[in-house]
């Protein structure tokens, strides 16, 4: 979920008025924002919407409840769109054809008459990260660089080039580096270098004086890429392979920017490629869909009759502009949103809208009958004879170690079940037997009064070639004693107690060649013909690797096998 | 007096009602008078100084001889010296190793005693090397040995104190204090102690005679009085009723397995049917088969839980697979424009563990019944720093309600439900949610008496893109309950990896509130 920090004073005066937490707290929840904290001077802001990017700035919260609050729908004079080029001054971006395959698009616009302050700057820097790690993951999908726009001598030029020739002096830096050298000198060229590396030419922005604006996704100049406070001319480049995730950034950007006090300059864009908005584009630009949804959707979806008219008022306070026509609802996206996939997109913003302390909750009416899984019922079974032969239930991870699970078990790891990437080595093997929980539990428990009897119902998971997953998960009991007389014949009166209460004849057979018991202390279960479980004396070399100076003996039953 | 008389241990009894005041007395002498054993007298002793009865008068080293087994028959078949010189008498001269041989004795033995009896003169070597009686008296010293082993025939014990200057010489040299299985007698240092009674044990005394507590009550009752009808003719010792009581150590189900199992009635008395599943998923059931894009942000290496091997899973069963490809892709039939990108069918198959109960949800679609109501409490894994808070694994409690004409206030209602009957909530208060699966998504937030407000947990109606996508044409709502955070209250913890704990110590004493 994004965080945002938001500048006590620039959100209050986008929101155009002063709230207390309490008034915030409870608005809020029309945004899927949560109030983090507030401190002095900072508001912290947790976004629970990951499909809603216009929402992770100060401008677009205070957008979304200034405009539930007001009612009224924002205007963004700025916005171009198939067949209404807004002037673009002359301002243009050519995107080059040789970066298609490595970073198909670049797109801009131009902002200016508003004085950079250190707050502004701030949260402007704060949206660029939201959008490009969130939105656009890590700047895989979404780079963007803001830039002195009067500096820049336009049609700004979007290439691939040579990372070996290509060099100039990157932010935050005092020499000249070739794009790849960047790669791995610059900071910023380590974390992001990777997205491009490996193709045989970079991306890069330039200016028609062959001015370096960036080397995206990576870095800036250090001139051109260098905003201050106190700047008042920016532009606004927005890179990545996806058009429509850079179009709706632009729009975002440019939709908060002009809250802020900018006036947004539109810029030419000559694409790549051809589009479905064609080669040449002026961005901002509006690329939405219209969304609908009937009227009877809504009662279907909601419980709850509300008039076309209700429905257009609740949208409205979305910032949603609908209309109707017959029985259906016709919405224009916000030019900052792109998330009415469906109708029932539209149906959630009119829920928000009319308010959800307006809709009494119902009971829902169908009879339906309770019921257990036939596995539990059994283990319930299974688990009250476990508690009435005196043993402990216990309730273990399922993750741990090799070491846990193979090295101090002294079985082979040929069918156990590994992670690929485990976030630590305590935790990337799937448990492929109750037993090293057990035994992990007689090492920790020493102090203990003895004896210990415990066991555990719960799933174990090894490899098996006959399922298509070519693993299985299987219900298991397992139960250890630990004493310092025990022996096979216990844990073997064990099994037979447990198997006459659960009306299940069986057979017993010598376990040979399993080192984890003491070879002519162990036996398989057989039951049906097939082996169910095993159990005997755990070997001393086992309890050595554990460090358990306790006799012990264990056994475990796939109750699966022996539910039918 | 705060001494209550009938807690009194009978071996208190006794010796109070046995003791007068201002006697002097010791172990032995109760040993002897009341016939405790030394175990005995210590307890009762130590039991009576504790309650300001009985007090320490003085205390004294002594030093014992006790007659070991080797002294006892020795004493009874003579000893080495004794026998020697009376076969001599009997038999004439012998050498020594034909001696040692007659007499069944050690060469070394024989040699000790020839030394003893020619030092008193009272045996010799003659000519031919043999030895033969000079006299017809054993030496003094043979004789002390005589005497003191004689002296020590019935009590097995001589105190050194009552020793003669002579008699302590010859006993040194025939007691050892450890190693003295081949002496006679083995030396034994003790520090007898000297007690007599407080003033404060005659009321006691004088207490106990008016109640008629001996002592002798009975204790245990057997078998053997019940059989012989002995319990008619005596009275039972009272007991301290509230004295502490030994611990034991049941049989027990796990106090976290007992809520998870409430829990689980609890949803089955709604009317829900349980589901299960494997651990090993693949991104299809956990990801794609939600309408969770194959690009989304938590879908990444870095969220999820890979398998090593078999990496990807042989094949997605149809028609699922196509049918959420395509609504991935454009929305197929289910009314939506999907998300515009072409679905990766070799991702889909890649092998993952189970990260949501939802994925499980997802499943029951293809076998719901319409209506329906179903839910799972499950092991889940996630890609976490394990802490307070976060456990490699653990369980979420999910589960859907299928209907022709379920809607988002029977969500509520339901939400309602499970706040009151699971959550004991006092208020229940709803807040728009996002989930990328449901729409509309609601989080359910409640006041718990004890915990204060907190998020019960998230709820939607499933996107018709999963649903349509799986074969339900009805909708399906969808919800999930975060229970952790009630059941570590219940059982008075405040880390989530206590739940799993290995310590049996700790979940043998747990108990849930």
């Amino acid at each position: 979920m994004p965080k945002i920090e938001s500048s006590e004073k620039l959100f209050f005066s986008l929101l155009g008025k002063r709230m207390s937490d309490d008034e915030l707290v409870d608005i809020f929840p029309v945004a899927k924002a949560e109030l983090d904290g507030h401190d002095e001077e900072t508001i912290k802001i947790e976004l629970n919407d990951t499909n809603r990017p216009d929402l992770w700035s100060s401008a677009g919260v205070a957008r979304a409840l200034k405009t539930y609050q007001s009612g009224k729908i924002p205007e963004y004079p700025f916005f171009s769109r198939k067949g209404d080029e807004k002037d673009s001054g002359g301002r243009s971006v050519i995107d080059d054809e040789s970066v298609i395959g490595i970073r198909d698009y670049s797109i801009g616009f131009a902002a200016r008459g508003c004085k950079v302050t250190n707050e502004l700057l701030i949260d402007l820097i704060q949206s660029q990260e939201k959008l490009c790690s969130n939105f656009g993951r890590k700047r895989k999908t979404i780079a963007l660089g803001i830039y002195r726009s009067n500096l820049i001598k336009y049609p700004v030029h979007y290439s691939a080039v040579d990372p070996d020739k290509t060099k100039f002096v990157p932010l935050g830096m005092e020499k000249e580096l070739s794009l790849r050298e960047i790669c791995t000198e610059h900071p910023k060229g380590r974390e992001y270098g990777y997205i491009v590396s490996d193709k045989p030419l970079f991306p890069y922005l330039y200016d028609d004086n062959n001015d370096t604006l960036s080397f995206p996704p990576v870095i800036n100049s250090d001139r051109i890429g260098a905003v201050e406070v106190g700047d008042e001319d920016l532009f606004i480049e927005i890179s990545g392979p996806i058009l429509e995730d850079l179009l709706l950034t632009a729009s975002i950007l440019s939709c908060d920017m002009y809250d802020m006090g900018f006036e947004i300059l539109p810029c030419k864009v000559h694409l790549s490629k051809d589009t479905k908005y064609g080669r040449d584009i002026t961005v901002p630009y509006y690329f939405q869909d219209e969304a609908e949804c009937t009227i009877d959707d809504v009662e279907k979806k909601l419980g709850l009759k509300l008039s076309a008219d209700e429905c257009i008022k609740a949208l409205t306070r979305m910032g949603v502009e609908g209309r109707v026509e017959g029985n259906t609802i016709k919405i224009k996206c916000p030019p900052y949103r792109n998330d009415f996939l469906h109708a029932v997109d539209v149906i959630e913003d009119i829920m928000i809208g009319h308010g959800l302390m307006n809709f009494t909750p119902v009971m829902p009416s169908d009879f339906t009958i309770g019921r257990l899984s036939k596995a539990e019922e059994f283990s319930r079974k299974v688990k009250s004879l476990m508690v009435g032969l005196g043993f402990q239930e216990m309730i273990y991870n399922y993750l741990g170690s090799r070491k846990e699970y193979v090295e101090r078990m002294h079985v082979s790891e040929e069918n156990v079940v590994f992670i690929m990437n485990p976030m630590s080595e305590n935790y990337e093997v799937v448990r492929p037997s109750v037993l090293p929980s057990l035994l992990e539990s007689e090492s920790v428990s020493a102090h203990a009064v003895y004896p210990h009897k415990i066991f555990e119902i719960g799933k174990t998971c090894v490899k098996d070639d006959s399922d298509v997953s070519g693993t299985v998960t299987r219900n298991t009991l397992g139960f250890s004693v630990s004493d310092n007389r025990v022996g096979y014949n216990e844990v073997s009166s064990y099994v037979n107690t447990l198997m006459y209460f659960l009306g299940k004849e069986y057979s017993l057979e010598a376990v040979d060649g399993d080192e984890r018991f003491i070879p002519g202390r162990a036996a398989y279960v057989i039951y049906k013909g097939v082996a169910v479980g095993i159990f005997g004396e755990i070997h001393p070399q086992v309890l050595e690797s554990w460090n358990i100076e306790m006799p012990t003996v264990a056994c475990e039953i796939y109750i699966d096998k022996i539910l039918e | 007096m705060d001494i209550d008389v009938k807690k009194l241990h009978p071996l208190e009894v006794k010796l109070l009602r046995h003791v007068p005041l201002g006697r002097k007395f010791s172990h032995e002498d109760i040993m002897d008078e009341l016939g405790y054993k030394v175990g005995q007298c210590n307890q009762a002793f130590s039991w009576l100084e504790a309650k300001g009865l009985l007090k320490e008068v003085s205390r004294r080293k002594r030093t014992l001889y006790e007659l070991t087994e080797y002294g006892v028959s020795i004493g009874k078949e003579g000893l080495p010296a004794e026998r020697i010189f009376s076969y001599l008498k009997e038999n004439g001269a012998h050498t020594l190793p034909e001696i040692s041989e007659a007499l069944s004795l050690e060469q070394s033995d024989v040699g000790s005693a020839f030394g003893l009896l020619s030092g008193g003169k009272s045996v010799r070597l003659n000519e031919e090397r043999k030895a033969e009686c000079i006299s017809s008296e054993l030496p003094g010293q043979v004789k002390g040995q005589r005497a003191l082993l004689d002296k020590a025939k019935e009590s097995h014990l001589l105190d050194e104190a009552e020793l003669t200057q002579d008699e302590k010489k010859t006993i040194s040299q025939m007691a050892k204090k450890r190693g003295a299985l081949s002496s006679p007698f083995k030396l034994v240092e003790k520090e007898e102690i000297v007690y007599e009674m407080l003033p404060e044990a005659d009321e006691v005394k004088k207490e106990l005679e008016k109640a008629h507590i001996t002592g002798e009550e009975f204790g245990l009752l057997t078998p053997e009085m019940l059989l012989s009808g002995s319990w008619k003719n005596g009275t039972f010792r009272p007991y301290g009723v509230d004295a502490p009581t030994s611990r034991l150590i049941p049989g027990r189900t796990n106090a976290y397995g007992e809520y998870l199992t409430w829990v689980k009635d609890k949803l089955t008395s709604l009317g829900f049917e349980e589901f299960d599943g494997p651990l090993v998923e693949n991104e299809f059931w956990n990801g794609d088969a939600l309408f969770m894009p194959q690009f989304h942000a938590a879908r990444d290496i870095h969220d999820v839980y890979r398998i090593k091997d078999p990496v990807h899973v042989k094949y997605i069963d149809q028609p699922w697979l196509d049918q959420v490809a395509k609504t991935h892709e454009d929305g197929w039939n289910t009314g939506s424009r999907g998300w515009g990108y072409s679905f990766d069918h070799e991702f889909t198959r890649r092998q993952v563990l189970r990260s949501q109960g939802t994925v499980l949800s997802a499943h029951q679609l293809t076998k719901a019944k319409v209506p329906g109501k179903y839910f799972g409490v499950v092991r889940c894994f996630r890609y976490d720093q394990v802490d307070a808070t976060h456990g490699a694994d653990f369980y979420q409690t999910e589960g859907i309600v299928l209907g022709n004409d379920v809607n988002l206030r029977n969500l509520l209602g339901l939400l309602k439900m499970f706040a009151e009957e699971i959550a004991g909530a006092e208020e229940v208060k709803y807040v728009p949610g996002y989930f990328p699966f449901t729409e509309p998504s609601i989080e359910v937030h409640i006041k718990h008496p004890k915990l204060g407000w907190f998020e019960l947990g998230g709820s939607g109606i499933f996107r018709p893109e999963v649903t349509k996508a799986l074969g339900i044409d009805v909708p399906v709502l969808a919800w999930g309950l975060g229970i952790d955070r009630m059941a570590l209250m219940h059982l008075g913890l405040d880390d989530i990896r206590e739940l799993f704990t290995p310590d049996i110590e700790a979940v043998r004493t747990r108990r849930g509130n």
